[in-house]
């Protein structure tokens, strides 16, 4: 069995994402039918958020990955170049 | 387990499972292993060799594999050393070539393989007659002992990754402990080009493009305690590359 610590990040990251999934889901197909006087919007960013959000989410990650390839090959190429 | 009385002696199927165990500075554990491997074997009484190919240690591995051959017999411990580290497929290759057993069985030799479960290794590969049995740290009881959450997030990410990618069939792709029919290693170590975590990958994917049958038996990996097996952004682009190539490939 994983170490304590271990498996609380686990379930962290678990927890985590249940929330954010279950939050998307409701803004995105529940909110639609539902009033626009409602409290429930309240708790809501406008709707173009949802798309914008992820939108930029998935564009920093590729930037990361892309900056630590970059980073890991240039370290790569200073070391035999300076032989 | 059920007790010997009850079960036909092994030693009727005219099996023998030849182990190679590439070593470089291994002179602390080899002795561990090899008693352990005996153990193992002697209980549940298959025919066995050990075969020892040292890449050139410089801390005396060579001499400590000579004083076991001498211990166990000649016939049952085969020293095969090499001049220099020169990789694990050509270790294997090299290994191959004097193997005796018709079942070839690979593993680490710094004990985070346990020789316990090369006995399960030869009961899998007889109920379905598995062309390769591979062990798994990702289903049923088979897990990673000493490492920390970094580490397994990113073997976890990476197994994904693969998943995704080559959806092989097989949960642990990166793995090393396996027992393979000796006609399937010869055949799938000509056919495979890549290196380290790479080459074992490629094993399993011509494996299954080539039809071969996989087993599973699920393993604890125990990282070694003293070593310096760290996991840098090196080995995570180098694994990715080999990945991508892989895909586009296969």
């Amino acid at each position: 069995m994983a170490s304590g610590a271990d498996r609380t990040a686990g379930m962290g990251l678990v927890l985590f994402s249940l929330l954010l999934f279950s939050y998307y889901t409701v803004w995105v197909i529940v909110l639609p039918f539902v009033d626009a006087d409602h409290v429930l919007h309240r708790y809501f960013l406008p709707r173009e958020f949802s798309v914008i959000l992820p939108g930029v989410a998935g564009v920093v990650l590729l930037l990361c990955i892309a900056a630590f390839t970059a980073v890991v090959l240039l370290k790569n190429h200073k070391p035999k170049k300076m032989d | 387990m059920a007790s010997r009385k009850t079960q036909p002696p092994n030693r009727d199927s005219k099996d023998k499972y030849s182990v190679l165990l590439p070593t470089y500075n291994e002179r602390e554990n080899l002795p561990l292993i090899v008693w352990l491997l005996v153990k193992y074997f002697g209980e549940s009484d298959h025919d066995y060799e050990i075969i020892i190919i040292d890449d050139g240690s410089p801390d005396g591995t060579q001499e400590v594999a000579e004083q076991l051959q001498k211990i166990y017999g000649k016939d049952k411990i085969l020293l095969r050393p090499r001049a220099k580290k020169l990789g694990l497929g050509t270790a294997y290759i090299h290994g191959m070539k004097h193997a005796t057993g018709n079942f070839i069985i690979i593993m680490d030799a710094d004990l985070s393989h346990h020789p316990k479960f090369i006995p399960q290794f030869i009961e899998k590969q007889k109920e379905g007659d598995y062309d390769l049995v591979s062990g798994t740290r990702y289903k049923g009881t088979g897990g990673v002992y000493g490492w920390d959450l970094r580490r397994k997030l990113i073997s976890r990410g990476a197994n994904f990754l693969t998943q995704v990618l080559l959806r092989p069939g097989a949960s642990d792709l990166t793995g090393s402990f396996r027992l393979y029919k000796k006609k399937v290693l010869e055949s799938l170590v000509e056919r495979c080009v890549s290196k380290g975590y790479v080459f074992q990958m490629e094993m399993i994917v011509r494996a299954r493009q080539l039809s071969y049958t996989v087993g599973e038996v699920p393993i604890s990996f125990v990282d070694r305690v003293y070593g310096e097996s760290k996991l840098g952004g090196n080995e995570i682009v180098s694994f990715v590359k080999g990945l991508l190539t892989l895909f586009a490939t296969t």
